[in-house]
């Protein structure tokens, strides 16, 4: 299951797909891997999929958007083909709409890939895994955890300030602009107060013995079993597969290179 | 460098780090507004380009602060890092952004050896994080479909962006967290008693 998979080795089963699929520009490659991410969210994730519809669909506008901006807007080398359709002035060729769908389907890819990796992560164990596998500083990755744990109480801060603020005569903000002012007041503050906290509990620390030096032991061993190999082992080959159908069909297109078997 | 760093340096990373890692997953909302309201007009991504320098903006607020080699670059990082760890739908690729943004920020002070942090070398260093990440950008989300005029003016918003909303907005900040006084133990903090002194015994 993917929630038990090492999260150093997660992330980069996740990038190294990401990086790699931006070589192409036709739709049967990024298509592939697409199916190739949902069969993976769906069936060997445990994850709650309303949640993933949630922000899987507000996102893939986004792709939408961006699919097209890139029809209207093609490059001159991808723009080839007939004239399937005018928009005012814009005529839309049959290679703008590839290219444009070609994009849309690699942001999909990027959402599925990236929703896959912070739905199945816990915070934690990434960067302790970070500190473990990638030789991340400690001084750095508990500093980082440290930093992190003021987030939860910002809340009850802003709550305290307000209080602390209508007490002492300030209004409530009413309408869009006194809201933004008062998010100007607040945030100085907000930022102080944890500044001053992630300081003392620097001092903390450093008073109880931490170092940040390298030889030292941990609570929670991360390791990095079989599983994980496989696993972007197979990320990897389903990639080369649907490079090779692409290649196959006759469709592949490497930075605007028609690549013919 | 990292020896260079106290631990109260990390953390103050770490927590501006976090802060801004979620004003950055906020501007993504901001910037899906901007994108829907230009769509229709077929300038859709621009919109992301008008807000980009907000993303540059801790590199340029923890150097000025801290001063010391690395902290733009390293800071920028774990806003990436908490952009993925809280849940952004761009993922663990978003870290790798946030280092060549970080990268590209950190450029600026390293050409001054790290010693120089007027005004306009922080404007600068925005300038610089823009000028490096619009190249990555334009690899991954695969800009070279797109006309050449588009590309460019694109380039120009982002510079524009970064000068203004990461160097003159995050020096703004800087100041106005400096005059709490929670930053005395820093060199930011010296600079300000240091003026605060010399004002007061020209009285």
């Amino acid at each position: 299951m993917i929630h038990s998979l090492n999260p150093t080795m997660k992330a980069i089963t996740v990038i190294l797909p990401a990086i790699l699929l931006s070589f192409s520009f036709d739709i049967i490659t990024p298509a592939i891997m697409f199916i190739y991410i949902l069969i993976l969210t769906f069936f060997f994730s445990k994850l709650n999929i309303k949640k993933w519809l949630f922000y899987f669909i507000p996102m893939s506008f986004f792709a939408l958007g961006l699919a097209w901006m890139t029809m209207l807007y093609t490059d001159d080398k991808y723009a080839t083909g007939p004239i399937v359709f005018s928009f005012f002035s814009f005529d839309i060729r049959m290679g703008s709409i590839i290219v444009s769908m070609s994009l849309a389907l690699r942001s999909l890819c990027f959402i599925g890939l990236s929703l896959l990796f912070a739905f199945t992560t816990d915070p934690t164990k990434f960067m302790l895994s970070l500190m473990q596998q990638v030789r991340l500083s400690p001084k750095l990755t508990y500093g980082i955890l440290a930093g992190y744990r003021f987030v939860p109480t910002f809340k009850h801060e802003l709550d305290l300030l307000k209080k602390a603020h209508r007490i002492r005569g300030l209004g409530r903000a009413k309408g869009w602009r006194n809201r933004v002012e008062h998010m100007r007041q607040y945030f100085i503050p907000l930022l102080a107060g944890a500044i001053r906290k992630a300081e003392r509990v620097a001092i903390a620390m450093e008073s109880k013995g931490f170092t940040g030096s390298k030889d030292r032991t941990y609570y929670t061993v991360m390791k990095i079993k079989a599983t994980d190999y496989l696993f972007i082992i197979i990320m990897l080959i389903i990639l080369i597969i649907a490079y090779y159908v692409s290649y196959r069909l006759g469709t592949l297109n490497i930075f605007g290179h028609r690549i013919m078997p | 460098m990292i020896k260079s760093w106290r631990l109260k340096d990390i953390v103050l990373m770490s927590v501006l780090g976090v802060v801004f890692g979620f004003i950055y997953l906020g501007f993504f909302g901001v910037g899906k507004v901007l994108v829907a309201i230009l769509t229709p007009f077929g300038f859709g991504p621009i919109g992301y380009e008008l807000i980009y320098g907000i993303w540059f903006i801790v590199s340029i607020i923890a150097a000025y602060i801290i001063r010391k080699p690395g902290v733009a670059f390293t800071a920028e990082t774990i806003a990436a890092i908490t952009e993925v760890l809280v849940g952004s739908t761009s993922g663990p690729t978003l870290i790798l952004s946030g280092m060549v943004q970080g990268l590209g920020a950190e450029i600026a002070f390293a050409l001054t050896k790290w010693k120089n942090y007027q005004p306009r070398i922080l404007v600068f260093s925005g300038v610089s994080a823009a000028f490096i990440s619009f190249p990555y950008h334009f690899f991954v989300s695969g800009f070279h479909a797109y006309e050449s005029w588009l590309i460019m003016t694109m380039f120009v918003i982002r510079l524009l962006s970064g000068a203004i909303i990461a160097g003159y907005l995050g020096k703004m900040l800087a100041d106005q967290l400096a005059k709490t006084g929670v930053l005395n133990g820093y060199p930011i903090g010296k600079e300000v008693i240091a003026r605060h002194e010399k004002s007061s015994t020209n009285f």
